[in-house]
């Protein structure tokens, strides 16, 4: 036996099997009978497609055409665009600060990466309490600051008047210390001799982050940014928590597609394969910007 | 060694006590059930009492998952049958609403149950259970009618210097009503047309038809019922472009316009019958609420209201077919719908039941007693056409109600868009 067992590679196999049949059958099967599913007429949820629609590819046609479809992409970029500086630059941020302290670390790991374990559709619930109209937090500290008249019991509708900005401030909120943990991981790989050469060299602080910690980082970056690229598609909970049936012009491609689940199946799996085809693309297009520099690993 | 075989009479003694302690447990029954006994619903209360005392006469156990009546219910449901997730035993719309699982026979009829069990529901008058849409045969068994009104703070309107209206008001009257009571700094109209704009569209529309005709579904947006519909829903956004309804009425949910009216800053709010348990819970004084008549215009008269009996209990064949579950299933469909629980329940609303229900009366609060009053006003009733539609077709008015009201969508388009998913 002795170190043959190593060297014997069936075994791996035997391991992976069980793995690859469980997404084989829970994810790629129902990802294939999704993609026919766009194409046939289905009438309830749950049931077999029955005929090809007519034409074949009409459910894609009809996207094209689909108001709601154009307000879920625009959204969905911006939220994109909300979660790569708002998340991940946020994130960013807060790492840098806290590598560069030594007492309060731990603490401040904790607190940023807290809102992590509270369930999305709370932290809906808790935000709608927030920007509530009438006796909401926010307004209410709006009337007691002076900015809204008490008398009049002056208020604004956040839901209605900055209805992107009320939805995507939780979700950005919620995943900062996502991003916070794996950016002070690779922050902490960076070897400390290097700073100390640039110390001796009479690098600045602002020198030392521009030209040794960002381009060390950027692996962890790329990595951040894929992951806040792909989770900004897919995004539903809470803004349907918050914003039901794309409430004030807010639909997501994900809360646009579960909101056509129940009346219109054929075409809520359409929208699926357009999510997943952006967020291939997406994907690949941030691998690209963010090759992985072997160079300086981290 | 003592030590040992005192642990041993132990474990002996602990295992036989577990396993004598099994039989009871297994002797009971655990049924599924869902209904909309929940959240404000004035019967909320009356349900779990009365799964409670069917537990203990039973010996079964009801494991609950009743929620308020709203379009995620109604998809839940639906879905939990897709997935063979459903319930046991659900208390459902009769409507439309029920065809899938109809026609799937995934629900036993009652004649079918009546086979096994000659006197399932032979309290009830089979013509009034509220026979399927699909195939006209009844498969629910209903507890109590419902009707909608129009619920009035009275302290509101007597701030406002507005008289409660009565069954004499017109629809102008109403406006004018409507007009001094935002000039006095008050919300006139409690509604989330985000959320729950039903109750405004049935009487919008109603107001531009009779009793007789109002639950017709047009063939199309240009015939007389289509039309009526399209103007029904251009009232409604001429309420909304008046500013009757509350500011934030296209992001508010139900619950806060509701508090809106019970915490005296709406004076009128549209609601079913099931909402005076609600009400009766939620304010100090009771006495400060009524229910009057819509106030209507055209050929539909103020006294001419909606109502009916839309929901039943229906019993899923999955129960059925489970020996175990089935005479639990019936045994508590049977008590749900006794003379005595359904009189109970009934309160100030129709019933099916042959000897028609009892309620006590003495109990009755002030906007009970209101509503008893209220009922005898009817001189036409209707149901509510909107039960007729399947979830996909009312989506493009129910979910785009902001959308038509504040003319991102014209109202014909709506209506077309309804009778085309509808026709599908």
């Amino acid at each position: 036996m002795g170190a043959s067992i190593y060297k014997n590679k069936k075994l791996i196999w035997v391991f992976l099997l069980p793995a690859f049949l469980f997404m084989l059958v829970y994810l790629y099967y129902p990802f294939v009978q999704n993609i026919l599913n766009s194409f046939q007429h289905i009438k309830y949820l749950g049931t077999a497609g029955g005929e090809w629609n007519t034409p074949w590819y009409s459910n894609y046609v009809k996207l094209l055409g689909d108001a709601k479809m154009k307000t879920a992409l625009k959204n969905t970029a911006v939220t994109i665009a909300a979660t790569i500086l708002g998340q991940v630059g946020i994130a960013l941020l807060l790492a840098l600060l806290v590598s560069n302290i030594k007492a309060g670390a731990g603490f401040f790991r904790t607190v940023y990466f807290f809102p992590i374990v509270i369930s999305a559709t709370a932290l809906g619930l808790l935000f709608n309490l927030v920007f509530l109209y009438d006796k909401g937090m926010v307004n209410q500290f709006l009337q007691f600051a002076g900015y809204l008249d008490r008398e009049s019991n002056q208020l604004i509708d956040w839901k209605a008047k900055y209805a992107m900005f009320t939805m995507l401030t939780p979700v950005i909120w919620q995943y900062v210390g996502f991003y916070f943990v794996i950016l002070l991981t690779g922050l902490s790989g960076i070897p400390a001799d290097l700073y100390e050469a640039a110390t001796i060299d009479g690098g600045s602080k602002w020198q030392q982050v521009r030209f040794i910690t960002l381009p060390l980082l950027v692996n962890s970056i790329g990595t951040c940014v894929i992951l806040a690229v792909t989770g900004a598609l897919k995004v539903f909970d809470l803004p349907w928590t918050m914003f039901v049936n794309g409430m004030s012009g807010t639909w997501l491609t994900g809360t646009y597609m579960y909101s056509k689940v129940y009346s219109d199946v054929d075409y809520a799996s359409a929208i699926a394969v357009v999510i997943v085809i952006l967020g291939v693309l997406l994907s690949a297009a941030a691998n690209a910007v963010f090759k992985q520099k072997d160079d300086y690993q981290v | 060694m003592m030590k040992k075989k005192m642990l041993l009479v132990l474990a002996g003694v602990t295992a036989s006590m577990a396993i004598s302690a099994a039989p009871a447990l297994a002797a009971g029954v655990t049924l599924n059930v869902t209904t909309t006994y929940a959240g404000e619903d004035s019967n909320a209360q009356n349900y779990k009492d009365s799964v409670a005392a069917w537990e203990e006469e039973s010996g079964n156990k009801v494991e609950d998952s009743s929620a308020t009546s709203d379009e995620a219910f109604k998809s839940r449901i639906i879905t939990d049958f897709e997935a063979g997730s459903e319930p046991d035993v659900l208390f459902f719309f009769n409507g439309v609403d029920s065809n899938q699982f109809v026609e799937q026979g995934k629900v036993v009829s009652v004649d079918e149950i009546r086979e096994v069990y000659p006197d399932y529901a032979a309290n009830m008058k089979d013509d009034l259970l509220g026979a399927s849409p699909v195939d006209g045969v009844n498969y629910s068994v209903p507890v109590n009618g419902y009707w909608e009104g129009m619920f009035v703070n009275k302290e509101v309107l007597e701030a406002a210097g507005v008289e409660v209206p009565t069954a004499e008001t017109t629809w102008d009257e109403f406006l004018a009503a409507c007009e001094t009571i935002k000039g006095a700094g008050y919300t006139p109209i409690a509604a989330s047309l985000q959320e729950i704009p039903h109750y405004w569209f049935e009487y919008a529309i109603y107001n531009f038809q009779s009793a007789e005709t109002h639950n017709t579904v047009p063939k199309s947006v240009d015939d007389e019922y289509g039309k009526a519909w399209v103007d029904g829903l251009n009232d409604i956004k001429a309420l909304y472009e008046a500013g009757y309804f509350p500011e934030n009425t296209l992001t508010a949910t139900d619950a806060e316009t509701f508090q809106l009216f019970t915490g005296d800053k709406a004076a009128f709010l549209i609601d079913g019958s099931w909402k005076i348990g609600g009400i009766a819970e939620a304010v100090d004084d009771i006495e400060n609420f009524t229910v009057v008549n819509v106030p209507g215009k055209g050929d539909r008269k103020t006294t001419d209201e909606i109502g009916g009996l839309s929901m039943g209990y229906y019993i899923t064949r999955k129960a059925w077919d489970d020996e175990e579950k089935r005479d639990a299933a019936v045994s508590f469909v049977s008590y749900m719908t006794s003379d005595e629980v359904v009189s109970k329940f009934a309160g100030v609303s129709a019933t099916a039941l042959k000897e028609g229900a009892a309620p006590d009366t003495s109990e009755f609060n002030a906007l009970q007693v209101d509503a008893i009053a209220y009922t005898a006003s009817f001189t036409g009733i209707s149901p509510a056409v909107q039960d007729n539609l399947s979830a996909a077709a009312r989506e493009p008015i129910f979910a785009d109600m902001a959308s038509i009201v504040n003319g991102d969508v014209d109202a014909a388009d709506a209506v077309a868009a309804v009778l085309e998913a509808n026709a599908e």
